[in-house]
């Protein structure tokens, strides 16, 4: 049976989805060429490449790249696969560097992806119309910065950041701009997998509250000694904006005191009233509070409590999650050692609360290996009347956290841009 | 009697800092890389000996030259090659300050 | 003594002994017992590991940097009250824990009360029907004697994982 289309698979009016966006390879190596070869999509920190000669290397999709800081100062992307017969040219996670050069035949490229040489680089100043500059590695088509994060997207034609993150901006400034100094990763990374569809994990973060209380009730016992505190009947709210979500309720420190460490809430608390002069009250309440988020496609985070992830796609059923601490970086070092001990014990592949989390999304994949089973219509219809006009919060605003509205914009997103054939196709929404 | 020194004046004296380096072509040699190290001025040919590489564009560390393309690291004021791929040794030239000038005796 | 046997020193024989009883308790999740087997001031330390160029200095680990566990007796309880807790629900139907305990290696330490033991860990987990991965790591414990008896005072695991094979690591290693 082939594929309906995408606009066919997710019905946004009734709040339902087809299961098979979850399972079908057609559709994951569409996503590929639709989604992740096109979106601006979070490649690093700035604090990650502290100086010239620091680089990384991630994927983009599945496209590996290396992300590093030239000589000039300039960060820059390329793709991680050798022009000449396509080896991975650096092996190494991150480090400092003078350039790349690639272990096959030598070939050598400076830290802005230009060719230097090779090997035996005479027979090729020999070759008739052999020039270096068309052989260098293949750069981003765009690389931009928003409040130390770094985003690449493969398309020329991508509308500038500014423009694809629109207003959820506003949003990020509360990670990203609650303190005079920025941010910064503190050291390291976990990587794990979970063997779930990318886009499990991602809406997830985007809208799921609801499943706070009940999958992670032995976290929170753990950490707190008490389940998650009941949601529904507070002041919350989902908004998103170009598929981008964010989902909080206004306690200020819901999501700090996961941890269970006083520092951490007593920090936001002492600078309660600094918050609200800088951000607004409303923002302020936001900060630490129980929430989450994620940046379409596929990076997340959870406001307050400093996890910071993405969920790299590894095939239809597979996913990496790579995470991070983030931090202000003007905390003192005590604080920042709460934080990384706080979210390496709450959300890691060994988190109190994470550990939870794995399973549900591996067998909510899994379970579409039936041919029946993924017939069935998936419900995505919680909150399907709150739509809500607000005075200050931007973007769509829907009352109560606990809904599935921010999960239907992700989807509205999604088969927006795997039907359109370039952005220019693509809306604001 | 010994043949006459041919010298080629390269620059003036306080035209490199301590640390630095600069490339020269002169009419009938190879390129020249001239070094300003910490006990005085050396000079050696600027293309690297594995490949076609200008060591002027790479990096200086103390006395040592690594070469932008491979890497590969000389000792400056020896011409010495010091790691792989690199495995000839560079050509020096000896160096002779005059008139506040420095100059290079080409052979 | 027979020929080709060679005495087996007694801090070995100890170290095997509560090394082989821990991966037993383990095995069975008998947690309380085994954070018996831990000093108070013990540090449970599995680093993150990076993959780093021989040359960076950094290094693949490093105090400081992300870790799965970096943790001191506190941390470790909290996480049994997890693992014990009625509400954790991908803890039932239960894990078939299989720890595996090699190439154990005893040196002295600092202290004269303390053991430098070396050993490397394989742990199998089969959940369900399907789940089945074996976690490997290089493992470098002081083990003390504490009123006559040999506790864990320190523990280091360096994983041979960059990436972890699984979606959580639900035990010790």
């Amino acid at each position: 049976m082939s594929l309906p289309p995408p606009a066919a698979l997710v019905d946004v009016e009734r709040g339902t989805v087809d299961r098979r966006i979850f399972w079908e390879r057609e559709l994951y190596e569409r996503e590929l060429e639709r989604i992740f070869a096109r979106c601006w999509l979070f490649v690093a920190h700035e604090s990650q490449l502290p100086e010239p000669g620091s680089f990384l290397t991630t994927t983009m999709g599945e496209d590996n790249v290396i992300v590093a800081r030239g000589r000039d100062g300039v960060i820059r992307a390329f793709l991680n696969s050798c022009p000449h017969r396509g080896n991975r040219v650096c092996h190494a996670e991150r480090g400092t560097a003078r350039g790349f050069v690639c272990n096959y035949h030598g070939w050598s490229f400076g830290l802005d992806g230009a060719l230097r040489g090779m090997h035996e680089s005479g027979a090729y100043e020999r070759t008739p119309g052999f020039d270096p500059a068309e052989h260098g590695l293949l750069q981003v088509a765009q690389i931009d910065a928003y409040k130390g994060f770094v985003f690449a997207t493969f398309d020329a034609e991508a509308p500038p950041l500014a423009d694809y993150l629109g207003d959820f901006r506003w949003y990020l400034d509360i990670l990203l701009d609650n303190d005079d100094g920025g941010t910064e990763f503190v050291g390291g990374c976990i990587r794990s997998v979970i063997a779930c569809n990318w886009k499990v994990a991602a809406e997830n973060f985007a809208g799921d509250a609801l499943h706070a209380g009940w999958t992670h009730d032995s976290g929170a016992r753990a950490m707190g000694g008490a389940s998650v505190p009941t949601l529904d009947g507070q002041e919350s709210y989902q908004v998103n904006v170009n598929g981008h979500c964010w989902e909080f309720n206004l306690d200020l420190v819901g999501n700090a005191a996961t941890f269970g460490d006083k520092r951490v809430t007593k920090n936001l608390r002492v600078r309660e009233q600094e918050l609200a002069e800088r951000l607004g009250p409303l923002r302020a309440r936001m900060i630490g509070a129980i929430s989450s988020a994620t940046v379409f496609p596929n990076m997340s985070f959870l406001p307050g409590q400093q996890t910071f992830r993405t969920w790299q796609p590894k095939g239809p059923h597979h996913t990496q999650l790579d995470t991070w601490v983030l931090v202000n970086r003007s905390l003192s070092d005590e604080l920042k050692e709460a934080y990384r001990k706080g979210v390496m014990m709450t959300f890691s592949p060994s988190g109190v609360f994470e550990m939870d989390d794995g399973e549900n999304w591996e067998y909510s994949t899994r379970s579409n290996a039936g041919v029946v089973t993924r017939a069935q219509k998936l419900h995505y219809g919680l909150g399907l009347d709150s739509r809500i006009e607000h005075p200050e919060l931007k973007g769509n605003v829907f009352r109560s956290q606990l809904n599935d509205a921010n999960a239907r914009a992700f989807y509205a997103r999604w088969t927006q841009l795997l039907e359109a054939d370039s952005w220019a196709q693509v809306n604001d929404r | 009697m010994t043949p006459a020194k041919q010298l080629a004046r390269l620059c003036a004296a306080d035209a490199l800092a301590v640390g630095e380096m600069r490339r020269f072509e002169l009419d009938g040699a190879p390129p020249i890389a001239l070094y300003r190290l910490a006990d005085g001025f050396h000079a050696t040919a600027d293309t690297c000996t594995h490949a076609r590489a200008s060591l002027t564009e790479g990096d200086l560390e103390g006395d040592e030259i690594v070469c932008p393309v491979h890497f590969g690291t000389f000792h400056v004021p020896s011409g010495r090659a010091l790691c792989f791929p690199v495995t000839e040794d560079l050509h020096v030239y000896p160096v002779h300050l005059a008139d506040g000038d420095v100059h290079v005796e080409l052979s | 003594m027979g020929a080709g046997e060679r005495p087996v020193s007694a801090e070995l024989a100890a170290a095997e002994r509560f090394l082989f009883l821990e991966a037993r308790l383990l095995d069975a999740e008998r947690y309380d017992e085994w954070l018996a087997l831990l000093t108070d001031d013990v540090h449970y330390w599995v680093p993150g590991v990076e993959n780093r160029n021989r040359t960076d200095a950094e290094g693949p680990f490093a105090p400081g940097r992300m870790a799965h566990f970096d943790d001191g007796w506190t941390d470790l309880q909290r996480r049994i009250v997890r693992f014990t807790s009625e509400t954790a629900w991908s803890e039932n139907p239960p894990t078939r824990h299989v720890h595996v305990v090699s190439n154990v290696e005893v040196e002295p330490a600092e202290r004269e009360d303390e053991l430098l033991v070396h050993s490397l860990t394989v742990v199998h987990r089969g959940r369900y029907e399907a789940s089945d991965e074996a976690l490997y790591g290089r493992r470098e414990d002081v083990l003390r004697r504490v009123e006559g008896e040999l506790r864990l005072a320190r523990r280091r695991v360096i994983l041979a994982h960059n990436v972890l094979p699984s979606k959580n690591l639900n035990t010790f290693l």
